[in-house]
């Protein structure tokens, strides 16, 4: 829907600029004048950009090479800190942490969502109030939530208890590896649940419905039309979600951090480090121990991990959907009923 | 027309011009001193809510007592105090001329010079009215004193009175003090309470704090004044035994601090006894607030320590030096600390308020004992230890390890040469073997 409502809008944008530089070139002005004015006009975000994005990612290029307590005079070391990061068992142990706790969230949330948006396409009555509600924990300040499954996984706490009252014997969610990563997927799971549903939701808004009356017409089952026509149909939306659930997986952070935060000795990840994630040990690093240089080095590694995946998607992608691409073009050709 | 462009353009040059010249007195405005105060009537200071007295506060915004023309506003730092300071240190603006320090304030050693030597200043004139081993610990291996001591954390054994009552054991501050006079009594009584007494309770919330209540009994930690690597010898090994011997003997709740987990066992007697510093008292109350009444306090088993405490320094930006140094003898003094005693439960520094009417208070929430009663003495005599800048990044992995020992039941000999190791990774990444 808002991929159409931004396409009719495209064209009016268009004409108007037209019709500007039809005014601009009647006036006998310095070409650079004349494109001055959209450059200044666009120029804050850059600006803001420059000052807040572009350059903390340089410096942290910079940092990675020196050794710095975050006041004193840094020290050129080279690739001193990567050689140690590779010889550092604590930061292999951060990384299949993090790759654990991405796939017990992302595998089992990108199905939820699947089924979640498969029943909100159904008429559903008051179907907005329930898109409302999946995306609501999208939006809640992820510090406070993690206070409050800090009590639901705790010894005694509301988890157990639900496990109790069905008969099984209670998890030690904050106290064991699976539990903890148990704990910190479901965390992700809930958060993200509602989002991709209603991205899932809008990919599936985008098929025609012929194909589903094909499908009830051949006799298809609910699992077969969902299996058969949607994921098919799906495909580059499930593969977006999958891109940008492993971006935002690989940087988990506040969930390990809120719920085993100790201010002396410093915040490790819960025991036997099972929740230290990426970004944690960056942080305990760079803020904790005073080591920029380390913790740069932690955040260049990840960023290769990161580069990494996308090219393996990248590649998964336009290896099998270059007769689709551009996207647009293909939801495009979806709802005139290509 | 063309007025109508031209008025847009200049409108457009005019904002631009408006927002670089904004970011320009970002960075550039008033680092002539680079002090947060500059071209205002008064002195900045930081702290976090919670370490200075906010009424001595607003009373040094209007006027520091005694010193004419004097201001010192203070602002509190929500968040991550310690990397906001460093932050505006490291972009050597918007230093406060006074910054609190907590009890790590040694991290600061190997950048000592972004502070002034408080000896400079006349400090030298004051010791003998502070704790021996607070203030030698503002001062830095080369003899700068860079933190002025502000509150201390002299340790106690808290006790549940009625537990120990129904496991037949002494249940007096004196003969408890007896009873567990060093760390074997102390554990011996832990085996007797969890036999004896109703609900089975544990004598410790985690082991973590044996450790590190022996460990701080000891004049030595993890690095030495010449950045040698000691962590690895008797002093942390015993404290480390200790800890171990602990969890061995199941005498501890093994439950982390600051959890729902923790606060339920402390709420419901599953803990019989604390062993920590005077600042918990605090949040024991939030935490147990029917147990009022049933705790007591006695010494340390194994002798008396301190745990915590902060310190005031004042930053090399600052604008006044002696201004700063008149206020900080007026803040800190044995008479205000009295008031901050009173008012935020900072324990003085200042032996002399030890024996005042304030602070000889009886609280009912220890049924009726005087608090000051153990933790003066414990302040007075605690040893004088040296704290390296590297003891955080020690504690840590050794800490870890401890809670693998005792939540997942890691082998401790194992734990114990991964902690060494991991100490000695990180220490060699500084500069410290």
């Amino acid at each position: 829907m808002a991929t159409v409502a931004g396409a009719e809008r495209a064209p009016t944008a268009g004409s108007g600029a037209e019709a500007v530089r039809g005014a601009n070139t009647a006036a006998p002005r310095g070409r650079w004048r004349r494109h001055v004015p959209p450059y200044l006009a666009i120029s804050p975000y850059y600006v803001l950009f420059t000052v807040f994005g572009a350059f903390p990612v340089g410096f942290s290029l910079y940092l990675s090479f020196q050794d710095w307590d975050g006041i004193g005079d840094m020290r050129f070391v080279g690739l001193q800190q990567y050689r140690w990061l590779l010889h550092d068992s604590v930061f292999w142990h951060s990384i299949l942490n993090t790759f654990e706790i991405w796939f017990m969230s992302t595998v089992p949330m990108l199905l939820l969502a699947l089924v979640i948006a498969f029943l909100l396409n159904a008429q559903v009555r008051h179907a907005t109030a329930y898109r409302v509600a999946y995306f609501i924990p999208n939006v809640t300040s992820m510090v406070a939530m993690t206070i409050v499954f800090g009590s639901v996984f705790a010894q005694a706490g509301l988890a157990n208890s639900l496990l109790k009252a069905i008969g099984v014997d209670g998890v030690d969610w904050l106290t064991s590896s699976l539990g903890i990563k148990s704990a910190i997927s479901i965390m992700i799971i809930w958060r993200w649940v509602g989002y991709n549903a209603l991205i899932f939701l809008a990919g599936l808004q985008a098929i025609p419905t012929e194909l589903f009356e094909a499908a009830r017409v051949d006799g298809a089952s609910s699992r077969q039309t969902l299996f058969r026509v949607l994921v098919p149909q799906l495909r580059p939306v499930i593969l977006f979600a999958v891109i940008t659930s492993t971006i935002n997986g690989l940087q988990i952070f506040t969930e390990s951090q809120v719920l085993f935060y100790s201010d002396d000795p410093g915040t490790t990840g819960g025991p036997g480090q099972e929740g230290l994630t990426i970004v944690l040990y960056l942080w305990q690093k760079a803020f904790n121990d005073h080591q920029f240089g380390y913790g740069a080095a932690i955040g260049w590694s990840l960023f290769a991990i990161i580069a990494l995946f996308a090219i393996i998607n990248w590649r998964l992608v336009s290896g099998s959907e270059r007769e689709n691409r551009p996207r647009i073009s293909w939801r495009k050709g979806a709802r005139n009923g290509r | 027309m063309e007025f109508r462009t031209m008025s847009r353009r200049r409108l457009l040059g005019a904002s631009l011009g408006g927002a670089g010249a904004a970011l320009l007195g970002l960075s550039g405005c008033g680092s002539d001193h680079g002090s947060v105060s500059a071209g205002t009537d008064h002195l900045s200071i930081w702290y976090w809510n919670g370490a200075l007295s906010d009424k001595l506060l607003a009373v040094s915004a209007r006027g520091v007592p005694g010193v004419p023309g004097l201001k010192v506003k203070g602002s509190p730092i929500a968040g991550d105090y310690k990397s906001k300071l460093r932050t505006s240190m490291a972009a050597r603006a918007y230093v406060p001329d006074l910054a609190c320090a907590n009890s790590d304030v040694s991290l600061f050693f190997p950048d000592e010079g972004e502070f002034l030597d408080l000896r400079k200043l006349g400090a030298d004139a004051l010791e003998d009215q502070y704790l021996d081993w607070k203030w030698k610990s503002g001062i830095s291996p080369s003899g700068r004193m860079i933190g002025f001591p502000l509150d201390a954390g002299p340790t106690a054994l808290y006790y549940r009175r009625d537990l120990f009552e129904k496991a037949g054991l002494p249940t007096e501050p004196a003969d408890v003090a007896a009873a567990t006079a060093t760390w074997d009594k102390y554990l011996a009584l832990g085996r007797t309470l969890k036999s004896r007494a109703p609900g089975k309770p544990f004598l410790v919330s985690q082991i973590s704090y044996v450790f590190r209540m022996a460990l701080y009994q000891s004049p030595k930690q993890f690095v030495d004044a010449d950045n040698h690597f000691i962590g690895d010898q008797q002093h942390v090994k015993r404290a480390w035994d200790l800890a171990v011997e602990t969890y061995r003997q199941g005498l501890s709740a093994r439950v982390l601090d600051s959890t729902p987990d923790y606060n339920a066992a402390m709420g419901r007697g599953k803990v019989a006894s604390m062993i920590t510093a005077v600042w918990a008292i605090g949040g024991l109350k939030d935490v147990a607030p029917k147990t009022s009444g049933a705790w007591r306090l006695t010494a340390l088993p194994g002798g008396p320590t301190n745990y915590g405490g902060s310190y005031l320094t004042i930053t090399r930006y600052c604008r006044d030096p002696e201004g700063a140094f008149a206020y900080l003898k007026w803040l800190l003094g044995p008479e205000n600390q009295l008031k901050s005693y009173q008012e935020m439960a900072l324990f003085p520094t200042t032996p002399a308020a030890y024996s005042k009417p304030a602070m000889r208070k009886p609280d009912p929430f220890f049924g009726g004992q005087i608090p000051v009663d153990v933790f003066g003495p414990a302040a007075e005599k605690a040893p004088v230890i040296f704290f390296s800048p590297y003891e955080d990044i020690c504690n840590t992995p050794v800490f870890q390890e401890l809670t693998n020992v005792e939540t997942l039941g890691k082998n401790p000999e194992k734990a114990w040469r991964d902690a060494m190791n991991a100490c000695e990774r990180t220490l060699s990444q500084q500069g410290v073997s």
